[in-house]
């Protein structure tokens, strides 16, 4: 079916002429256009009949284009109304949505790090190390480094909110620090105290800049500008050190794969 | 068939307003168009003014309905215009639009079409592009209703 939902109206037509009686009948009249490039979908979307006449307009050319098949009746998605709930971004902002993703999926496990955290433990001391390295190599150099140097320098940086952004990255760098000085000493609570706190900070930071800050500076961006940042964020990442970020996204799945197994047994 | 049925895109509709609410004539509207040619088969994709350049690829029919047209969307940018509908070879429109994303190393593509459903085939040209073009760049669509009011404007 969603071949033939891809299809110009007038190849469908041709192949099976009941499909435009049948579309005549819901008022869509492809029939006598002698041009019929209109993909399909586009034109079932396009006259936005109820759900209900939707269904059933489909159903009956399912039916007809497969007579002795049994076929799920697709819904044709409709386009997005200005002023829809959901947020969308400009490419370069969402590359920095996208990355969010990434953090979220780390900081998502660093209650069962460190109530299973060992200070005796080899293995476990590690991958707090490993830990921190995310923390500074992605978290900072990669993806807080795109907004301090590239993205808000395009705003005042003077203003509340990006003085509130720049404070979270900075207590973050401190949390980061403060950690690996509480592993040296040994202080088991350190560790877990500045995690947590990390942890904290983050997951608030990352939803203010998804709901807030982000949709914010797109409405403020304009075209040029938008294509700017795209441009200069495609020019930072190709200079980052790519085997760094490789190692970063690893250590994120042998997180999941290390703690999502425990979770099971 | 009822006089709303049809082909939405050549389907007879007449905005024409009573006197009174005509709004009184604005001032002389400055032309913010800086190149020559503008259809995109005549256009070469290479030329100086694409380069680096923010584009927009225009449906034929949305200058005659968008009002604010030039000073709106057209101040600031080069421009080609197309017709998804009716033009034939739009595999060179593909190729062209491709040459933009890879060798003029334009910095944003706006696509501007009509609401009618014919006109989605320019931003399933530029999607297409944007897909398999080795270097991407943001990519948006703008909708216009018929009598000139902005529908959706969203990134791609």
């Amino acid at each position: 079916m969603e071949s033939y939902l891809n299809a110009s109206i007038k190849e469908v037509i041709t192949k099976f002429p009941k499909v435009g009686e049948i579309l005549g009948e819901y008022q869509i009249g492809c029939v006598p256009c002698n041009v019929g490039s209109c993909l399909l979908k586009d034109v079932v979307e396009i006259h936005n009949l109820s759900e209900e006449e939707e269904l059933e307009l489909m159903a009956r050319i399912a039916g007809e284009i497969y007579p002795d098949q049994h076929i799920e009746i697709p819904r044709i998605g409709r386009k997005e109304k200005i002023g829809s709930k959901e947020l969308k971004y400009s490419p370069p902002i969402k590359k920095l949505v996208d990355e969010h993703v990434l953090i979220k999926r780390w900081i998502a496990f660093i209650p069962q790090v460190f109530r299973e955290f060992n200070m005796d433990s080899v293995e476990d001391r590690e991958l707090i190390q490993e830990g921190v390295n995310f923390i500074r190599s992605y978290a900072d150099r990669f993806h807080h480094a795109k907004e301090e140097d590239i993205l808000f320098k395009y705003f005042d940086e003077n203003s509340d909110i990006l003085r509130t952004m720049l404070e979270d990255h900075r207590n973050g760098r401190s949390h980061a620090k403060a950690i690996l000085e509480a592993l040296e000493k040994k202080d088991r609570q350190g560790v877990v105290e500045h995690l947590m706190a990390y942890q904290e900070l983050l997951t608030g930071h990352i939803k203010k800049e998804d709901e807030i800050l982000y949709p914010w500076m797109d409405r403020g961006l304009s075209v040029k500008q938008v294509g700017e940042l795209h441009s200069k964020f495609v020019e930072a990442d190709n200079l980052s050190d790519r085997n760094g970020i490789e190692r970063c996204e690893k250590f994120v799945q042998e997180v999941e794969k290390k703690f999502r197994k425990e979770e099971s047994t | 068939m009822s006089e709303f049925g049809g082909c939405p895109g050549s389907r007879a509709m007449d905005f024409r307003k009573s006197e009174a609410q005509e709004e009184a004539p604005a001032a002389k509207v400055q032309s913010q168009l800086q190149q020559w040619p503008i259809q995109l088969h005549l256009i070469s994709p290479v030329a100086s003014y694409y380069q680096g350049a923010d584009v927009l690829l225009t449906a034929d029919c949305v200058a005659y309905a968008l009002g604010g047209f030039h000073n709106d969307y057209l101040k600031g940018k080069s421009i080609a215009i197309a017709c998804p509908k009716l033009d034939q070879g739009q595999d060179v429109y593909v190729e062209k639009i491709k040459s933009w994303f890879e060798n003029a190393k334009i910095n944003t593509l706006t696509v501007l079409i009509m609401q009618v459903p014919c006109c989605m085939g320019l931003v399933q040209l530029a999607k297409q592009v944007l897909a398999n073009s080795n270097r991407k760049v943001p990519v948006k669509a703008v909708v216009v209703g018929l009598q000139g009011q902005i529908l959706s404007e969203e990134w791609i």
